[in-house]
């Protein structure tokens, strides 16, 4: 191996406590960002996947809806915009379900108990959206199904519903007149959002039309084979519902799901904050041990410069100290950070997020692509922290570091 | 001429006094010369071996090497020219710990850009001249003191300068090990037609001299030509 490289690896190992101490340090930093951005990872893909389960892939609808104008149900989507709409649809190879859905309220009578409630009108027959597999006791709905609905596991246990049971909800028509309707439980779901499984009910798309005595809908919800393309395939629908000149607007699940924009910002700032402080940690310690290091070579430095290196080769030569140094620790806590991650992951350890009702596993997402960002930051942090005392040892005056002890 | 100093002065500020620790020094060193220079603590010898390797800058005067001045060279010129043309041993050997005997040899001749094969051609040939072909690859803590000073006479003549400048090279040696680094260097003086210049306050290091010059309060005198050991 070349000198210049060797030199800067020997003098690691020369106060091997102290490599120790800055290794350790280094690898502790590393473990962290590495297992926080794990668990933001996985969190982030648990919520994308349940809120693209919950909105399909993109929506249409009347751009009256997305401005939310909604006075008089001037947005719903007539029955033969409807069909020109699917038959766009159908001519796209990455669509692969799509659903015609009507939203409405009303209020859900027992002969105890009553409740407001948000109904989701859909045709079961077409599975944009995957609230069958939510189903925990009874069953989903079916094609054939006309008056049943799933309700969730907070509104069962309040209004003491079962499989089977039945119920009235009552709602007002599009023309503001007062409708009744009995409905019997089909199945009852959970999402493990008691706010949700409070308020939203499912219900065949044909039970809500005629509740509201329209054949019109809210919207069209579409799912396509791979997430990563939505935007894609959004704008694709989009063109093409222009150029037939429909006056309908796509949005995705993004665009629709605030609160998952809300979550990742503060996940984003919660682990840049993280990153910030850990990477001064390692700065600090890092540049506290170096110093001390370069300091007791200053003699050393003294006479390397007599014999004619110069400042630069000086200065690289401790620098290049400091990115191994940075580059061991970082691959040892990358390390050490999976296999702490693999042990922790085993544990099966939950906590209850707000407004969920049972615990769920905190999970950390170990792929060797999120150890990267860790990776390269710890290396970072350590060779920033050698540039000053680098500088310093590279500007030294040679007959006094001759003269030093 | 390989070597010349012109009015040399070197004046140290201690606060608000001068300390003047060169007074005008003129001195001239040719090709395959051995000489010594002989004084006392304080007397100004270190000072002036600093100058002339190019690692101090002196006050007025000026320092000729091959005629060519000095003073007004940037630090990247003065350290391209201490690596081709000056070669330096010191009092306490100075070798880099994390090396071995040959990394230390062989690093002056990294900083040329030699090849491989070349740097082991040219180390391997000063170790064997220096006896120490067999310890080539123990470390300098592995190694007595007299056989660390002879590693840094080697690393001090293997990029083939032409004057090698040695500050007390035998101060932290015993007496006989002295001489033998002493007969070691005045061989390789006559071998390799390399100019010395060795400052000392031990009078037993002149016995080697080809020529003495006394330095006292920042003056030269000259002892005269001798036949040197």
């Amino acid at each position: 191996m070349e000198l210049k490289l060797l030199i800067p690896l020997r003098n690691l190992l020369r106060n091997r406590r102290r490599t120790l101490l800055s290794l350790a340090i280094i690898a502790l930093g590393t473990a962290m960002i590495y297992a926080v951005r794990g668990y933001v990872d996985e969190s982030m893909l648990n919520i994308r996947a349940g809120t693209v389960r919950q909105f399909g892939n993109f929506q249409i609808a009347s751009p009256l809806l997305w401005a939310e104008k909604t006075e008089n149900f001037q947005y719903l989507i007539p029955p033969e915009r409807v069909s020109q709409i699917a038959e766009i649809l159908r001519t796209i190879p990455e669509v692969t379900a799509y659903t015609a859905q009507l939203n409405l309220s009303g209020l859900a009578i027992t002969e105890r108990k009553t409740k407001v409630v948000r109904a989701t009108a859909l045709e079961p027959q077409n599975r944009a959206l995957d609230y069958n597999d939510l189903v925990e006791r009874g069953s989903g709905l079916a094609p054939a199904d006309r008056a049943t609905v799933l309700i969730g596991r907070t509104l069962a246990e309040e209004l003491q519903l079962q499989p089977g049971s039945f119920f009235t909800l009552t709602t007002t028509t599009v023309d503001g007149a007062y409708n009744v309707g009995p409905l019997q439980v089909a199945g009852i779901y959970t999402l493990n959002n008691a706010i949700v499984e409070r308020q939203l009910i499912f219900m065949p798309l044909g039970y809500g039309q005629t509740l509201l005595d329209t054949p019109g809908v809210t919207k069209i919800i579409v799912k396509i084979t791979n997430i990563d393309d939505t935007d894609r395939v959004a704008a694709l629908v989009q063109r093409k519902l222009t150029e037939a000149g429909l006056d309908f607007e796509v949005r995705t699940w993004e665009q629709l799901a605030e609160f998952y924009r809300q979550i990742r910002g503060f996940f984003n700032v919660l682990f840049g904050f993280l990153t910030i402080a850990v990477s001064v940690l390692v700065f600090f310690i890092v540049l506290q041990v170096l110093t001390l290091s370069f300091l007791e070579r200053t003699r050393e430095v003294g006479t390397i410069r007599a014999i004619g290196t110069k400042r630069y080769q000086v200065f690289l030569m401790f620098f290049m100290e400091s990115v191994f140094l940075g580059l061991l620790g970082s691959l040892i806590g990358i390390a050490g950070g999976w296999l702490a991650g693999q042990g922790f992951n085993a544990l099966g350890i939950g906590w209850t997020p707000p407004g969920a009702i049972e615990p769920v596993p905190v999970q950390l997402r170990l792929e060797l692509g999120n150890a990267l960002w860790p990776f390269l930051i710890s290396v970072m942090a350590t060779a920033f922290s050698a540039l000053y005392p680098a500088l310093h040892s590279a500007r030294l005056n040679v007959v006094e570091a001759l003269a030093s002890k | 001429m390989i070597l010349q100093t012109k009015d040399l002065t070197k004046i140290y500020r201690v606060g608000k006094e001068e300390v003047p620790a060169l007074r005008g020094v003129n001195f001239e060193l040719d090709v395959g010369d051995f000489v010594v220079i002989n004084g006392p603590s304080g007397s100004g010898k270190t000072t002036f071996l600093n100058l002339i390797a190019c690692i101090d800058k002196p006050t007025s005067g000026e320092v000729f090497i091959e005629g060519q001045p000095t003073s007004q060279l940037s630090e990247g010129q003065l350290a391209e020219l201490r690596k081709r043309k000056i070669g330096l041993v010191f009092q306490t050997f100075n070798l880099i710990p994390v090396l071995s005997a040959f990394e230390n040899v062989e690093y002056p001749l990294l900083l040329l850009g030699l090849s491989r094969a070349e740097r082991r051609r040219r180390v391997m040939a000063l170790l064997e001249e220096v006896g120490l072909k067999d310890l080539a690859n123990r470390r300098p803590d592995e190694l007595s003191g007299g056989q660390r000073q002879r590693v840094a006479i080697a690393r001090a003549l293997v990029t083939d300068p032409k004057l090698v400048l040695a500050d007390e090279p035998t101060a932290n040696l015993d007496s006989e090990t002295g001489k033998q680094v002493m007969a070691i260097m005045r061989r390789l003086n006559e071998e390799h037609h390399v100019a010395f210049l060795v400052v000392t306050h031990d009078p037993v290091v002149t016995q080697y001299a080809q020529r003495t010059v006394k330095i006292r309060d920042g003056q030269l005198f000259d002892g005269g030509r001798t036949n040197g050991a």
